[in-house]
């Protein structure tokens, strides 16, 4: 019997919070299409609710220029079938998906960027708004579920969001939040590898993209205390590459500050993050073995 | 003597054992699969839904690849429920390798459910309809305050202040195991009906709903509506109004009991007459381990064993008069005292300390329950020392033998006895 004040939910109540990209660009280029990428999550979401009346889904939509939260399911109205035939969950979040697009389109062309720099979404604004949403549920009391983030992302990472991304990974990390990941792209994410490969969640790329709902109820749809029991995906590698600070450009080998870490691909008198001043390099012919043993004169 | 206990068993094993047949007219309901689904174990939901989309049958081979050595036993638990429920059927072909086939009618309910989404059971009413409907408050009030008339009623009927319609036939079947009745004599409450008194209220409306079915047969009601009926309430959505119309006869006979309990209020239109679903109806699928319906507690107990209880509920000044002296009565307090008597008289009636302990502990006061521990140390232990008081002497049935006719005989009944573990005491000491 439960005589402690103090509960956690049973063992297998989940929050998932599902980032969702809906970036364009990939999507023109993919041969999965939105709409069935759509039905296949929508099927996916349902399972998830029907599991546990107390499970809980919140959904992000990840876009080039913004993200925003598009589905609550603790805030939802009763699943009623209230206009036409779909069932609540499906009307509520594709209307929002829908104004959300059109929004973040409007935003492209106000902001009209160079093309080169929107092909990636912004997948760290979507991770720290998941973050937040969880911190609150944190805080929100005593008893709560366990939570988790599933990231759905297709386009190719943005090295520019690089230290953004790198932050809510630890921040997850440091919070137990295990990020999952389920890539659709056609290579691989170094971002979305090192989340899942930090945060001890699942990263995974489905080989058929037709079977897409068997592969999410499968890996995706586990509870944080079955996953003692069960045999999942395991890291092959992990792309741990990180991006220079100084142009953003994904790097082998670099130039790091002594003092604060931070990443260059050119040798520089003064760190741009914290302001050391860097010796003279030993020679100018980079060899391998001095590159990262800069130490700053101060 | 085996000890009589009242164990709330779930729901979900009552429905287990019913008969094959039954149990798969019970999964053309697209509820009850639902409602089966959520009380599987962790693991089988898993499975369940990993196979969903499977139609031909999985090798028990291919599932022992999905489970880490360590989960091996949380596999078979979660594959014999599955099995025990005819959620997947085992079949043994000829080369002796089990398979597994998920049940037919069961599988194309959740892969609508699915595809669809949640629906209602039914619609609820449109609100210019209903007029007067309770606010969430006034029902948990209403639905506590029916549930406790209940049970005063069930304890002792010439306490109740207002006799509820349950007749006396059914209150005769709930009454049966918790109250005893000799000749002539006020009934009294068994060791099992103490128990049940200070079970929390979940427990105790499975207890009393598992009664209710089980006693269906005689009322020709079949267990299996009732089953499916009650499960089909539980989804529909606290604090809305549904219309009685849509219910069955037998349903609405049910209803009517149903109210009596607590788990539905009934309403009267102008024309139609509707029924709104309680917190306690709603809870009722979630499984015995969620204690979300968690109330508030009332009880503070001083180091001086002294006992407050913030309550109006005679239910409550009745339970605490189990173990306690109640002193005196205030229109919001109940004052007693923890006595060296009043728990030998609990004892005597086969409530435990630990019951008794957890009974203070679950229902503490706000203001206490911050505090660890929410009963004083002194005080719990002090109850568990007068429990094993009475405890110093343990009884065993025993037989007697004597006048062995030889040594040799004597050893050898010796041994038998010890073989079987049954030898309490010998005296090889010849005479």
């Amino acid at each position: 019997m439960p005589s402690a004040p103090t509960k956690l939910y049973a063992d297998d109540v989940s929050l998932l919070v599902v980032l969702l990209d809906t970036n364009p660009f990939f999507w023109s280029t993919s041969s999965l299409p939105f709409s069935k990428f759509l039905s296949h999550v929508l099927s996916f979401l349902n399972s998830i609710l029907l599991l546990n009346q107390i499970n809980q889904i919140v959904v992000i939509a990840t876009g080039c220029n913004s993200c925003d939260y598009i589905y609550d399911s603790s805030l939802s109205t009763n699943p009623g079938i209230e206009n036409g035939k779909l069932p609540a969950l499906c009307s509520e979040l594709l209307k929002k998906l829908e104004d959300f697009v059109t929004r973040d389109e409007q935003l492209n062309k106000q902001h009209s960027l160079p093309p080169t720099t929107t092909s990636s979404s912004l997948l760290s604004g979507s991770l720290s708004m998941a973050l937040c949403y969880i911190q609150r549920v944190f805080r929100s009391g005593p008893l709560h579920p366990h939570p988790r983030i599933l990231c759905v992302q297709g386009s190719s990472d943005g090295p520019e969001q690089y230290v953004a991304i790198m932050n809510s990974i630890f921040s997850a990390q440091r919070s137990m939040v295990p990020i999952d990941s389920c890539y659709i792209g056609s290579n691989n994410s170094a971002f979305l590898q090192q989340a899942s490969y930090i945060t001890g969640g699942v990263y995974q790329k489905p080989q058929q993209l037709d079977g897409l709902f068997q592969y999410l109820s499968t890996v995706f749809a586990t509870d944080l205390h079955s996953r003692a029991f069960l045999q999942l995906p395991k890291s092959v590698g992990v792309d741990f590459r990180a991006s220079c600070f100084c142009h953003k450009k994904t790097i082998d080998m670099g130039y790091i500050c002594s003092v604060c870490l931070s990443i260059f691909c050119k040798h520089h008198k003064k760190c741009s993050t914290c302001g050391s001043v860097f010796g003279q390099a030993q020679s100018d012919v980079a060899s391998a073995s001095n590159l990262k043993r800069k130490t700053p004169e101060t | 003597m085996p000890e009589v206990k009242i164990i709330a068993k779930n729901f979900m094993d009552m429905v287990a054992s019913l008969p094959a047949m039954k149990l798969d007219k019970l999964y053309d309901n697209a509820f009850i699969c639902e409602a089966i689904l959520r009380s599987l174990p962790p693991l089988a939901k898993k499975y369940v839904l990993q196979m969903l989309y499977i139609d031909s049958p999985i090798t028990a081979k291919s599932m022992e690849v999905w489970v880490l050595p360590d989960g091996s036993s949380k596999h078979r638990v979660a594959i014999d429920r599955l099995i025990q429920l005819r959620v997947f059927s085992e079949t043994v072909d000829r080369r002796k390798e089990t398979t597994y086939k998920i049940n037919p009618t069961f599988q194309t309910n959740l892969q609508k459910l699915l595809t669809h989404g949640e629906v209602l059971p039914r619609e609820p009413m449109p609100s210019n309809i209903t007029v007067r409907l309770p606010s969430m408050e006034d029902l948990d009030v209403y639905a506590i305050g029916q549930w406790e008339c209940f049970l005063l009623q069930l304890i002792s009927s010439a306490q109740a202040e207002r006799p509820s319609n349950i007749s006396s036939s059914m209150m005769k079947v709930f009454q049966r195991g918790l109250l005893s009745q000799r000749d002539k004599e006020a009934p009294r409450l068994t060791e099992s009906g103490f128990q049940f008194l200070l079970m929390d209220t979940n427990a105790q409306l499975w207890y009393i709903i598992r009664e209710y079915i089980s006693n269906s047969e005689e009322r020709g009601v079949d267990p299996a509506d009732l089953i499916s009926f009650l499960l089909e309430l539980s989804f529909h959505v606290t604090g809305e109004a549904y219309n009685s119309n849509t219910l069955t006869e037998v349903q609405r006979n049910t209803i009517k009991d149903l109210t009596d309990l607590g788990l539905v209020k009934l309403q009267q239109g102008r024309k139609e007459s509707w029924f709104i679903p309680t917190k306690l109806a709603t809870n009722l699928s979630v499984s015995l381990t969620d204690s979300s319906s968690r109330k508030q507690g009332f009880v503070v107990v001083e180091t001086n064993f002294r006992l407050y209880a913030y309550s109006t509920s005679k239910l409550h000044c009745e339970i605490l008069r189990l173990f306690s002296r109640v002193e005196y009565q205030l229109p919001n307090l109940i004052v007693g005292a923890i006595t060296k008597e009043s728990l030998y008289n609990a004892f005597e009636n086969g409530i435990t300390a630990d019951q008794i302990i957890s009974f203070l502990q679950q229902n503490a006061h706000p203001r206490v329950a911050e505090r660890i521990p929410t009963v004083p140390e002194n005080v719990t232990d002090q109850i568990r020392l007068w429990e094993s008081d009475l405890n110093r002497v343990e009884m065993t049935p025993a037989h007697y033998y004597d006048e062995f006719p030889s040594r040799e005989i004597f050893e050898a009944a010796c041994d038998h006895a010890r073989e079987w573990n049954g030898l309490l005491w010998e005296d090889s000491k010849p005479r």
